[in-house]
């Protein structure tokens, strides 16, 4: 009971949040919360523009994702490679390797991750093309 | 040696790093290469350990997105009402 409750919250959040970034582009209002480390500090982190790349994926504008932020876009084929890999295991009773589960991706992955953090915030073109607008 | 490894929660602690607590998430990916290093080199009590490890870094990472979601909306109601009576 508590589980089904618990599902029913987690889809019901997730479709209303869907819906919201669907029709509310977060350039054009000013109650969304920012990055807590943009407020305080003027740097970007590794997630700023997720909101606003939120609204584009849902609008299907692919470009606009990559212009508020490249790792948003790489985070979304891996999950997609991750999903497709351990669902045909499961459905169809396969064994392929999971490159998620390889020793040395996470290192591969926080070392873009810290790269594209600095590259990010450095304030002379080609640079600023990777900061969020 | 057959075993499945443990569940690495590494798509977990990147989807966590990119949409709220970049913090939380940056050890997720830590224990996450942990998990794979020490599964690989055969040490399993190891592994799971980091799992659960990552585990425990991406629940707190999602609960305190929920909490700073929360005060953040209490923060915009409450200036907004202000706001409408003509107080603030």
């Amino acid at each position: 009971m508590l589980k089904k409750i618990t599902w029913f919250a987690i889809i019901f959040g997730g479709l209303s949040l869907a819906l919201f970034y669907f029709f509310i582009n977060p350039n054009e209002v000013n109650y969304l919360p920012e990055c807590p480390l943009y407020f305080t500090t003027g740097i970007y982190c590794p997630g700023c523009g997720s909101q606003r790349a939120t609204h584009q994926l849902l609008n299907f504008n692919f470009f606009g994702v990559l212009q508020q932020n490249v790792l948003f876009f790489i985070s979304l084929l891996i999950l997609g490679y991750h999903l497709v890999v351990t669902g045909i295991n499961a459905f169809l009773k396969k064994d392929f390797y999971n490159y998620m589960y390889h020793p040395k991706t996470p290192l591969v992955i926080l070392t873009i991750i810290v790269i594209f953090w600095i590259l990010r915030n450095i304030p002379y073109y080609p640079f600023n093309l990777l900061a969020p607008n | 040696m057959n075993q499945q490894p443990p569940k690495n929660y590494l798509i977990e602690s990147i989807l966590v790093t990119i949409f709220c607590c970049m913090p939380f998430g940056i050890v997720g990916i830590v224990n996450a290469a942990q998990v794979n290093t020490k599964f690989e080199f055969g040490d399993y009590e190891g592994a799971l350990k980091a799992s659960k490890e990552a585990q425990k870094w991406m629940t707190w990472g999602i609960v305190s997105s929920l909490i700073i979601g929360l005060f953040y909306l209490v923060f915009v109601f409450t200036l907004g009402g202000l706001a409408m009576m003509g107080d603030f």
